[in-house]
This record gives structure tokens, sequence and C-alpha cells, in this order.
């Protein structure tokens, strides 16, 4: 009998505002510690939060992009534990009247095809400040640099089935919350993180035990660790053992997870309405407005550019997964360049510069010139090639480049029947060859030719005039 | 409400306050009679929905995402009981939690 | 009289009522910097006015122990909305005043650093949390402090002291750098010797605050002008407040004044506000579950003295600290705190509790909404008790608060004035008005003030 695996992810994702949560603090990334810190995000005795409303745009954004209802009036709350980067001994936090809730996710399973993933809720918090362990012997250091950041946190409902659709939701996910500008959603840099609840049952029993996977700071690792804890219950399971409810962290290196120690004084955490946070009120007509502005999501995108543009399901797919790449292809097509056309230099050459640096090195206008001296015959597809890098490194037009670096077509008929017939009589062998019926030999001709124009023929040229001498 | 010393302890550790054992059952006897008294409110007949907490402005001004720090006049380090590099240093964590 | 001289004037006053322990922290330099900084700061309402600070708002050039073990020490890096609105508007501010540990008693004798005399009778106590600034008041060290109010903590010591105590309607007044106890409950408020100096304070340091979400934004308090006569005021009387075992000299003061309200001619009314006996209650389920959240920050890590105990580590550090810097009552608070919100028991108290505090502010908004203008109680059960008196018994010590606590649940604004003394102790006579109309309550007062004479007997 087969196991189903019952996965649930909480993902916090970090709105790209400029200041924290609940203070006027810089939210940056990377500075001398406890430098951005401020009476409130240190918790000092008398300084009191007040609510940033980038935050709470972003958050009704991203809620909207999930396609929760917003409420209209939600609540932040007192979560009450300790801890050394915990300045008020509290975290901020909404509880049990959200900023949203009951949202669907589709995304693409690579077991069960489309299918809809639900989201419970999406609410506004802080963040805690940042513990180091290793810096001082026998000590923890504190920096706050980070406490009072806002974090959105989303919460999915059991529905997905195994490693494969938990990475694939948080790849759907991720991609709405680019597109519809809510965060930048980087792992690397923290601003977005993964924990998954995952149990395993007998297919038709209600839901077993859960375990709570921490300390995945990839997508693969987010999918591997799943793999290892589904592993490791179903083991358990088999062997007649009962899976325990615990919190585990996944250690990429020995690609295992391994059960944290149990806090003492595990979730009791006292939640009540925050006494110095009235209610969030949000009006109807302000919810409207912002799901007015929000921008064409992945997959209406997707469908724009296989019905409109007529690119095939792989381009449109492709070009879709990182918003930047979208628009930058849009920006080709909108310089006059034909889509498909622009599509395979966006995926092709464009792409070298993107993945090394995160940005396109030429601007959309001389990518889109650039195809149109490929169009109208002016260089060989080969040459557009070689002029592609000197666009990012020179201001010239792609014209220019040609000049310079000598890759203008050459379609003069004297020059390129001068050129085959120099490559007939040196290669006597082959013509006879060819005479004798074997007509692949063409290519060959044509390869001779474009090496000894050093790229500079036109092939479209050549074949005719190579045709008639051959027969001669 | 009976509040034992077991009751005492253990929001006492929720709390994170040392409490010396020979205090453990004045407090308890306290705590239970503070408890008993605030337990009347279990005879008041509450409608079936009462308002929210009427205290207070009805819904929240949020702040403009401006970067405006409300300025210290001493830094971190003047307040800090231990203070080192840049951090504020505390012993480790452990058997509170893992680290 | 030039700043200076005020400065040393008000330095002299200090080291008079040394023996009474109402102040924590003053000193001459800092008076005198204040001074400096008066000459040259422009001519404000408040201008010429020396004013005491509880210590638990916080100012940058003294200390704010909020008379706690747990912050000796400590000097606040920023300063109070309150602080920066009285000196720009030209007041000298002058000593932080002793209280009970983080506001949390209703006699000074829960101060870590040692508890507040009663300026007529040295074994009795001056009423609290905010006993210091209400004995420099009534000393006539300064003419109007600042406290605070949680639960009656301004207007209950002005009644054991024989001065004007006013709490605000919550919100009026910013909370920022006021050390948060009750979060929902607690309001800077004003001692003045009369009413006339409390309204000015108030007035100077009302409006809403940025920095302070529970602020509201209305427009900021005048003081009231004079009135000759009561003529269309409506008084309420609450009969909740005038039980059959009500000490016969407080029924008696508050006779008299009610008498001589009706000879202003305001329209006498009795009323009821059915659910005043569970304020107190309610209070204490409120109150102590926002402290403990409030009090968490105080762990040793980033301000404040450090205590590590046995094990060393993160924990020992926590439960040493907190342990240590905490005094009794603030323990206790805490630990009720905790328990009514934890796991099985948040419904049951908190949760309940909340509900109960809707309905006791309902009672206010209808008697309110009934053409009732203003509601006139006794502000204490009793006159100003011996110290150690209600020390061992907590609950006999909360029900000091009978009066002063269904205000304090409802928001609404309510303030104490002298109505006469019974064997030479003051007591006091409560006014309460609807949410944000301290004018009415305020002008009010000051006929009442100018009309009953204070120092009286009520028994003969």
């Amino acid at each position: 009998m087969t196991w189903e695996t019952v996965i649930g992810l909480e993902i916090h994702v970090q709105p790209a505002t400029r200041t924290k949560m609940f203070c006027g603090c810089a939210t940056s990334y990377g500075d001398a510690p406890n430098t951005n810190v401020c009476p409130v995000c240190l918790g000092l005795p008398g300084a009191l939060p007040v609510p940033n409303a980038e935050a709470v745009r972003l958050g009704t954004l991203g809620a909207l992009a999930l396609g929760c209802a917003i409420r209209e009036r939600s609540i932040f709350a007192r979560k009450n534990y300790f801890y050394p980067d915990l300045p008020k001994g509290y975290q901020i936090s909404q509880f049990d009247k959200p900023l949203a809730e009951d949202g669907v996710v589709r995304i693409e399973s690579p077991e069960r095809g489309p299918i809809d993933i639900s989201i419970t809720r999406l609410h506004l918090e802080e963040d805690a400040g940042k513990s180091l362990h290793d810096r001082l012997p026998g000590l923890t250091a504190v920096d706050l640099n980070r406490a009072g950041t806002p974090l959105a946190e989303i919460v999915s409902g059991p529905d997905m089935r195994s490693p494969g659709e938990a990475r694939a939701y948080l790849t759907t996910v991720r991609q709405l919350l680019i597109y519809a500008g809510v965060s930048e959603c980087s792992m690397e840099k923290g601003s977005l993180r993964v924990d998954a609840n995952l149990s395993v049952r007998r297919p038709g029993d209600p839901l077993g035990t859960k375990t709570e996977v921490k300390n995945m700071n990839s997508f693969a690792n987010v999918e591997r660790a799943l793999e290892a804890e589904r592993e490791r219950q179903i083991a358990m399971l088999e062997r007649g053992e009962a899976v325990t409810q615990v919190t585990l962290t996944f250690n990429a290196a020995t690609g295992e997870v391994k059960p944290l120690r149990s806090k003492e004084n595990s979730h009791d955490y006292r939640y009540f309405p925050d006494p110095d946070l009235p209610p969030l009120v949000l009006d109807e007509a302000w919810i409207a407005a912002q799901r007015a502005a929000l921008p064409e999501l992945p997959a209406a995108r997707r469908a724009r550019y296989q019905n409109v543009l007529g690119l095939p399901e792989y381009d449109a797919r492709t070009l879709i997964q990182e918003p930047q790449v979208a628009t930058y292809f849009e920006a080709v097509v909108q310089a006059g360049a034909d889509p498909k056309t622009a599509s395979n230099w966006v995926l092709g050459e464009a792409m070298g510069a993107w993945n090394e640096t995160g940005a396109f090195s030429v601007a959309p206008e001389r990518l889109a010139a650039l195809v149109a001296s490929v169009a109208d015959g002016t260089v060989s597809l080969q040459a557009a090639k070689r002029i592609f890098p000197e666009l990012a490194t020179s201001e010239e037009l792609p014209r220019a480049i040609a000049d310079r670096l000598g890759l203008v077509q050459v379609r003069d008929t004297g020059a390129l029947e001068g050129w085959v017939a120099d490559v007939i009589a040196a290669h006597p062998d082959e013509v006879a060859r060819f005479r004798g019926g074997d007509a692949r030999l063409i290519g060959f001709f044509v390869g001779q030719v474009m090496k000894r124009s050093m790229g500079k023929a036109d092939p479209k040229r050549i074949q005719p005039i190579l045709a008639a001498r051959l027969a001669e | 409400m009976r509040i034992g010393e077991a009751e005492v302890r253990h929001v006492a550790r929720l709390a994170e306050l040392a409490v010396a054992e020979a205090d453990v059952p004045l407090l308890a006897i306290q705590l239970e009679g503070i408890v008993e008294f605030v337990a009347q409110l279990g005879e008041v007949p509450l409608p079936a929905s009462t308002g929210t907490v009427a205290v207070g402005p009805a819904q929240l001004t949020l702040r403009e995402d401006v970067i405006d720090p409300i300025p210290l006049v001493r830094g971190p380090e003047s307040i800090a009981p231990v203070f080192i590099d840049g951090f504020f240093v505390v012993p480790k964590l452990g058997g509170m939690v893992d680290e | 009289m030039t700043a200076r001289v005020l400065a040393r004037e008000i330095g002299r006053r200090f080291a008079d009522v040394a023996s009474l322990n109402a102040t924590l922290h003053w000193s001459q330099a800092v008076l005198d910097r204040e001074a400096a900084r008066l000459d040259v700061t422009p001519e404000g309402p408040l201008t010429g006015m020396a004013i005491a600070v509880k210590d638990n708002i916080v100012t940058t050039d003294e200390p704010t122990t909020c008379a706690s073990r747990i912050l000796t020490g400590y000097t606040s890096p920023f300063e109070a909305t309150v602080i920066t609105r009285l000196r720009a508007a030209g007041a000298m501010v002058a000593g932080k005043a002793n209280l009970d540990e983080f506001a949390m008693g209703s006699s000074t004798e829960h101060s870590a650093f040692g508890r507040v005399l009663h300026p007529l009778d040295p074994t009795r106590v001056p009423g609290g949390s905010s006993g210091g600034s209400a004995v420099l008041v009534a000393t006539g060290v300064v003419p109007a402090a600042l406290g605070s109010e949680t639960g009656g903590s301004v207007r209950q010591p002005a009644a054991f002291c024989g001065i004007v105590g006013v709490k605000p309607s919550y919100g009026r007044v910013s909370r920022f750098g006021l050390v948060a106890f009750g979060s929902s409950l607690d309001c800077i408020s004003v001692f003045g010797k009369t009413v006339q100096d409390a309204a000015r304070v108030l007035a100077a340091m009302s409006g809403v605050d940025p920095r302070d979400a529970t602020s509201r934004a209305e427009p900021p308090m005048a003081v009231p002008a004079t009135r000759s006569d009561l003529k269309g005021v409506v008084i309420g009387i609450p009969r909740e407040y005038f039980p059959a075992d009500l000490d016969p000299a407080i029924r008696a003061s508050c006779e008299r004044a009610i008498t001589t309200l009706r000879d202003l001619g305001a329209t006498i009314r009795e009323v009821s506000l059915p659910h005043t006996r569970y304020a107190v209650p309610t209070y204490y389920i409120v109150n102590p579950a926002e402290a403990a959240a409030n009090l968490a920050r105080f762990d040793g890590v980033r301000y404040g003295p450090r205590h590590v105990g046995p094990g060393a580590d993160v924990r020992a550090l926590y439960q040493a600290t907190r342990g240590e810097g905490f005094g009794p009552e603030v323990r206790r608070r805490i630990l009720v705190g905790t328990f009514v919100l934890s796991a099985g028991y948040a419904d049951q108290y908190y949760v309940r509790a909340q509900a109960v505090r809707t309905l006791i502010a309902d009672d206010f908004t209808r008697v309110f909404a009934d053409g009732v203008d203003l509601l006139f109680t006794p502000t204490t059960p009793t006159a100003a008790f011996k110290a150690g008196e209600k020390t061992a018994d907590p609950v006999q010590m909360y029900q000091a608060d009978i009066f002063v606590a269904p205000a304090s649940l409802a928001g609404v604004p309510a303030m104490s004035l002298p109505i006469g003394r019974d064997q030479g102790l003051p007591l006091g006579g409560q006014l309460i008005a609807r949410d944000f109309d301290e004018a009415t309550m305020l002008a009010v007062a000051e006929v009442l003030e100018r009309h009953v004479d204070a120092t009286a007997e009520v028994r003969a």
C-alpha cells in the first residue's frame, strides 16, 4: 500500500518598503550592526509602534495577487515569547483577524498537472533581529537592524501532495509576488523564507501527525528537505513507530533533516490584541483601487504571449518566469522586432548577461535594431551574434559595428563569383564526387566559400552561383 | 478556581521570572485570591454581541514610508549592559532554545 | 522671577521636602540648565511654571527608573512628547517624582526606593501610584506636576493630598514616552494646586501625536473660560457610587458639594451605572494582562542592570534579571496577567473582561446620551489610609480604586478636586465627563472650587 504525503507551506516575504513596519528606520541590508535602530525597534521603555502605510499597501497587493479576500478590519496582536533578538518580549503580528484570507493559486504539479492550492491567510507582522552564535566564543551577539522589518506571512492549506508540488507552489507564489511588485523575494537576502509542514497517511485516512521543517535556503533544498522528511516519516511508520510533532532543520551538506530539541515553553504565545494599535480599517474603495492597480499577472501574460504574439508555449512559459525578462522581451518587441525572433534572442544571447548580473546588457531598442539588420540581410545571423556583445560595450549602432568589424554581408556577384571559382579550383576531388552524384557536398562548398569570405558572404546568394558553376 | 503551586511555577516560567521556592506558597494564595476576585465577572450576563473596546481611535492612522527614525541622543552602547563590537551580547542560549 | 531665580527656589523647595521621599531624581545643575534653556525659549502659555514629572515619563537629562530596580541607572536616549510640548510652552521641567513601581499601586508604598509620606500625616500614604507628584504639588514645591493614570493613579492621590488631579480622555494626550503599564488605560494626567493650573498644563500638552497611534485627531484642548454659575448644566449622581455603607465623612462631603452645585444653578439628577461594581475585577484582568506583555521588554539584554543566575545561559539571565529587578506587586501582576492570557484561561478571563469592559463604557455612553453633562461622585471610599494597612492583602488595596476604575475603563475624562476634610485629612469629589469634553468638566470644577470650602471639616 502506498503512502500519501500532505504538505503545507508558510512563506514569509519582506515587502519592499524603505522603512520598517512600525518605525521610520531604514530596512537596509548589510549595514554595521545596530545602526538602523531607534527607540521603537530597540523596544525602549516609552516607545510606541506606528504602522507603515506602504507595508499595508504591498501586503494588500500580494494578497490580491494570491486571490485572497481582504478584510476591511484587521487586528494587530501581540505574540508573547522571550528571545534575545525579540526586543519587546512580544512580536506584533496579526492573529485571528489577518489582513487577508481565502486565496487560491493555480500551480503546475509535476505529478498531477494543473491544480489549485488554497491560501489560508496572509497577515502582516514584524521580523525579529539576528542572533549570531559564532561571532563571540560562548556568547550570543544580537543585531537589531532587522528587528521590526515588515513581513507578510502567507499560509497555504495542506494541499500539496509531493515535494515537487511544494517547489512548484513556491515558484508560482514567488513569481506572483514579484509581478505584483510586493517583494524582491530573494532567499539569499532573506526577503523570502519558507517553513514547511509535512505529514504522511494512507490515502483516505485522516491527516497524520505533522512535523515542521525549517532552515531551507533554496527552493531546491525545500524539495530535498521534504523528500528526506517524507522518507523519515514513512520509515518510522513502517517500523510501527508513531510520528511525533517536532521541528526539524535541514542540513544542506548532508541532505538530512534533524529534530531540534523542543522548547520548554512551547507554543503558549498568549496572543491578545495590541492595545497600542487600533484596528486597521481598509475601505472598499481603497481595496478596489489596489485591485485595479495590480499589474498583469504571469498567467495572463503567458496566455497573451501565446495567443496574441503567437509564441510557442515553451517560449511563453520561459519568458514569464522572471518579470524583468518578460518586460525586456516586450520592450524588444515594442521596438519593432518580430516576437518569435525577439524571444530567440532574449532567451539566447541576452540570457548570458542576465544570468551573471541579473540585468540585461543591451538596450532593447539596440537589440531590435540588430534583429532588423538580420531581417534585411545586412548581416548574417552568425555575424549578428558577434555584434551582440559589442552592443553592450559601445555606443555605435549595429550597422556601424558591422562596418567596423567588416561583418556586412557581401552580396556583390563579382566578389561571390571570385570566391566560388577559388573554392572549385582548390577542391578538384570534391568537385568530381559532387558531379558524380554526391549532392550532399553542396553544404561543404558553401562552408568553404563562407570561410574564404571570412564569413561576409551572404549564404543565400552563394548557393545559386555554386550550383551554376558546379553544373558546368 | 484553585491556583496550585504548580500553576505558579508554570506561569512564572512563561513570564521568565525567577520565583524563590519559599515564595511559591504565598504567591499561590495571593494569586488564588486575585483570580477568585476577578472570577465574579463570570456572573455578568453578556449580550449576544458586545461592541469592541470603546477607547482610542476607531481606526489606525498609518505612517508614510519615509526614512525618519526617532533620534537617539545616546547610542545603544550607552544603555546596554554588555555591548561588544557593535552587538548587544548575551550568554549562550543553553537549555532555553536550540542554537 | 527670572528662570534662574526660579530654578534656585525650586531647588531649595526640593531640599525642604526631602524627608517625604517624593522626588527620585533632581539636581540643581539640571534645574539651572533648564533655566538657561528657558532664557532662550520664546514666551509661552506656561512661562514661569515649574512642573515635576512622574518618573515613568522619559526625559533625557535625568534617569527614568519607574521606581524599579530593573531600571536603576537608566537614562532614556529620547524624550516623551509631553516633555517636548511643555518645554516649548515655556515650562521648566523640574525633577522626577517617586511612584509605585511601574505605577502599580494605590499608595506609593510599592516604590523600590522607599514609600512616599503623606504631607499632613507621615504615618499615612499619599495615595498612588503618582504619590510623589501629588506630594510635590500639595507641599507647594511646584504648582503642577505630571502623573499617569491607569486606574485612578492621579485622581486618588489628588483626593488624599487635597489638590486637583485631572485624567483627560484616553487619546487626548500622547503616550509616547510614558513607560507603558496598561496601554489601553494609560493616560498622562495632571496635578494642579488649582483647576486653572491643571487646565493650562493639560491644554499645552494635549493634541494628536504621529508617534502614538492611539492619540486622537481632535482639536487641541483649550483652557476653558471662567463661568459665574452652573445654569443649564445637568449633573448626574450615580447611585452605585453611594452605597449604604459609604464612609459617613465621604458621604457628607459629597452631599455638601452637591448642594453647592445645585445652589449654583445646576440641575441634579440621580442616574444609574449598573456595571460599576464589575469595574475593579475587570480592571484587574485587563491591566495585568497588558502589563505582563508591556514588562516583557525588561529582560537585561538591551538596557538596565543585568543579573545572571545559575546555569549562566540566556534563561538564567532573564529569570535572574527579572526576578531581582521587579518588586512584589509587579511580580504579582505579571503572574496574574500571564495567567489570564494563558492557554485554557484566556476566554474565561481576558476575553470576558474585555466584553464586560464594553458594558461599563456603554453605561457612561447611555447616561451622557440621556442629557447628563457630568457625573459627580466621591473619588475614594476613604480618606488617606495608614501605611501598611492594605499591603498584606492585594485585593483590599485594589478596592481603593472602586470609584476611579470605571472612567479609566471607559476612557472618559475624569478629575478629582478637594471638597472638604475629615479630621484634617482631605477628601476629594470626582467629576466625570463625556469623551473629549474636558472643557465642561474643568469649567464646572473651577466654579465648584471657588464655592466649596475645601479646608472645612465635613463632620461637625
